[in-house]
């Protein structure tokens, strides 16, 4: 009888503590929480207090989302903003989650996120947007639903057009080509494939034959798997699409080291592509793209930054300057939301890759 | 209750308040009111409503911890769980987008996660020589297997209504209605687990399971009751997982098991079988939610904080193990 009681007593201390640990602070933040319900109030006071611009990566390691954090960072405090951030413990949509619920808890201004999934966060997110909280997506959109506006790299249809043409030259206009993905869920990827295999519907490509979309979930191990798996599965293979950093990276390695007549092309870091990057049979990727990751992020905090002080509002046809980035305006989005688009991707070849490895 | 055949049972350990205050569970008490200060004191925002606000994500591993802890004091473990509530999320995510009414996708939710859980206790239960490790190590290929066919090449699905798992959602004030429902779990498997003969039965097969064959337990219908329960929780953690992510998709689950586990190993009981207590499984439980939350508030760096609870993890099952060496040698019976 006594563990009983024992047991009951545990439990309330329990949530005892937690009322009382949490609680004892309410009063201090309270002047945090007014500014933050009362939109007028804090305007008010706006010219004393920082704003505070969140970015969410979507997992810690990747370069790439690093130089976009970088870019964002360097605009915010440039503009005399704070910037946290974020990265989440794992790259799926749940670790995102609480990183968004802890920034709402922090009252942040605006979140700017690489979504790992285009609609698990709109819970989470619509949270945001309803305690004030400015939303929009960079990188890697989630829905429409779930953010204000989406600043987009490329246009899906620009890069898609770009690798299908990459893939029909380096094949010669015939022969198997296959895909090496990130995961299998991620927005960007899947955009890109679906505008691949439409443009592939056309004449022009019809020789082409696409035999696998694999997928390397963005780890340099798994992606160098599935490589080795795709050039066994397939002896007539001729070119290998990765659209994807670390999977292109994974994929240079393996196919350099087998010396194997398989070519590749994608989106890959200059940095790490350049040992691999060359016309001769003695390097694997003879060009490949990408656009800037730093700019992705600048433009990015540009748009954080106007959500935030209501130059904008996430509406198509909203115009707003990014600083020396020039004008941009907001435009439809195909899946019914909006977006800003950053320009058309950039090419890396033997004759420019020396110059952009040192930059990212 | 004593006194009906005249014995007096002399094994029955002394309790006193100090003993108390000194147990294990003493200790998670003090714990977790030392790591509220602590976070209350590091992260201004770290305020009730929004550690309730911020909790109902990490509740949903609590669900399966409840379960495990019965698994490990076993001396077993099921490291399925997070396929299952993967596969069981899936299933519910496409049941609610056919239209159906949403007490079928509740149901949808528990009866997967209860199949599931039945399926491994089935193989456990009829091929005994099995360890469980290597079993559920099997089933949870094979959930996550289906659930990735499930999903398709998209490898996600989202809800098309959501206004079913809007409500789950919900909060009673402040208080989110899945914290109720984990308490009230909670307070359930704590008394089967301390007060009933079948909660008895668990810690005799822990600690020697011949004898408790010999002794007249049902060793495989507890083992059963025990795995498909394991089942059922995880379809109850798919659940409200789906109404925070409103959706499923292949990643979901990753590494439930073993948050779950470590919840457990935290709160002293032994992954060999017969000891340890729920309640401080569940105090730990809430120990690791407020350091993640808190932590999490000062954007410290996720892997420094998965550092740290690894370290605790470590120093929570290397402390007892010291301190209590001499006592362990007198009770050491052969595991198997």
């Amino acid at each position: 009888m006594k563990k009983k009681v024992l047991s009951v007593l545990l439990c309330v201390a329990m949530v005892g503590t937690l009322a009382v640990g949490c609680g004892s602070k309410d009063e201090g933040s309270d002047s945090k929480a007014d500014a933050k319900t009362e939109d007028t109030q804090k305007d008010d006071a706006g010219d004393s207090g920082k704003k505070t611009y969140a970015i969410v990566t979507k997992a810690a390691g990747n370069p790439y989302n690093e130089k976009e954090a970088e870019g964002f960072q360097e605009v915010i405090e440039a503009e005399g903003g704070e910037c946290i951030v974020k990265h989440p413990e794992a790259a799926t949509a749940d670790a995102q989650v609480s990183v968004i619920q802890s920034l709402i808890s922090q009252g942040v201004d605006s979140i700017a996120i690489a979504a790992n999934d285009e609609n698990a966060l709109q819970a989470a997110l619509e949270e945001a947007m309803d305690a004030g909280i400015k939303v929009s997506c960079l990188d890697s959109k989630a829905n429409a639903d779930s953010r204000q506006t989406f600043v987009n790299q490329a246009g899906v249809t620009e890069i898609g057009q770009a690798l299908m043409d990459a893939v029909l030259d380096i094949t010669g206009g015939e022969g198997q080509w296959a895909i090496l993905s990130a995961t299998s869920q991620a927005a960007n990827q899947n955009a890109w494939i679906d505008s691949m295999k439409e443009i592939m519907k056309d004449d022009k490509y019809s020789k082409l034959e696409l035999v696998e979309v694999a997928y390397g979930d963005d780890e340099p191990q798994k992606s160098t798997d599935q490589t080795q798996a795709l050039l066994s599965k397939y002896p007539d293979l001729k070119v290998i699409c990765a659209p994807t950093t670390v999977g292109i990276n994974a994929a240079a390695k393996v196919l350099q080291d087998e010396k194997s007549s398989v070519k590749l092309t994608g989106l890959g870091l200059p940095s790490e592509m350049a040992e691999y990057i060359g016309d001769d049979d003695a390097h694997s990727c003879p060009y490949m793209y990408l656009w800037n990751p730093i700019d992705v992020g600048r433009l990015g905090a540009y748009t954080s930054i106007a959500l935030v002080d209501g130059t904008i509002t996430g509406a198509a046809g909203d115009q707003f300057t990014a600083g020396d980035m020039g004008d941009y305006e907001v435009v439809e989005a195909d899946d019914g939301g909006t977006e800003v688009i950053l320009g058309a991707p950039f090419k890396f070849d033997p004759d420019n890759i020396g110059e952009w490895k040192d930059v990212y | 209750m004593a006194g009906k055949s005249g014995r007096t049972i002399s094994n029955v350990p002394e309790k006193s308040w100090k003993k108390t205050v000194l147990s294990w569970e003493g200790m998670l008490v003090l714990l977790i009111i030392l790591i509220n200060i602590f976070c209350a004191s590091i992260s201004p925002s770290y305020q009730l409503a929004n550690v309730l606000r911020e909790m109902p994500k990490y509740l949903t591993e609590v669900f399966l911890m409840l379960p495990m802890a019965y698994i490990l004091i076993l001396g077993e473990i099921d490291i399925s769980v997070g396929a299952t509530v993967c596969l069981s999320a899936t299933m519910t995510c496409m049941v609610c987008n056919k239209d159906m009414p949403f007490i079928v996708v509740v149901l949808t939710a528990l009866l997967v996660g209860t199949i599931c859980g039945f399926i491994n206790g089935m193989i456990l239960t009829r091929f005994t020589e099995l360890p469980p490790m290597i079993v559920t190590l099997g089933t949870q290929i094979v959930f996550r297997g289906i659930a990735e066919i499930a999903l398709g090449s998209g490898g996600s699905i989202s809800l098309s209504n959501t206004d079913g798992f809007r409500m789950i959602a919900g909060k009673a004030g402040m208080i989110p209605y899945i914290l109720f429902v984990v308490l009230i779990f909670a307070v359930i498997f704590t008394l089967v687990l301390s007060k009933t003969t079948f909660g008895r039965s668990v810690y005799a097969i822990g600690s020697n399971r011949l004898a408790a064959y010999y002794s007249g337990i049902h060793v495989q219908n507890i083992r059963l009751i025990i795995y498909t329960a394991m089942g059922f929780m995880a379809g109850l953690a798919a659940l409200f997982l789906t109404s925070v992510l409103y959706g499923a998709n292949t990643t979901t689950g990753n590494g439930f098991e073993l948050d779950a586990i470590a919840m457990a190993v935290f709160g002293g009981i032994s992954t060999a079988g017969g000891k340890g207590k729920l309640q401080g499984g569940i105090i730990s439980a809430f120990i690791i939610i407020c350091l993640r939350i808190g932590l999490g508030q000062i954007n410290m760096n996720p892997q420094l904080i998965l550092i740290i609870l690894g370290a605790l993890l470590i120093l929570a099952v290397l402390l007892p193990n010291i301190g209590g060496e001499v006592k362990l040698k007198k009770k050491t019976v052969s595991a198997k």
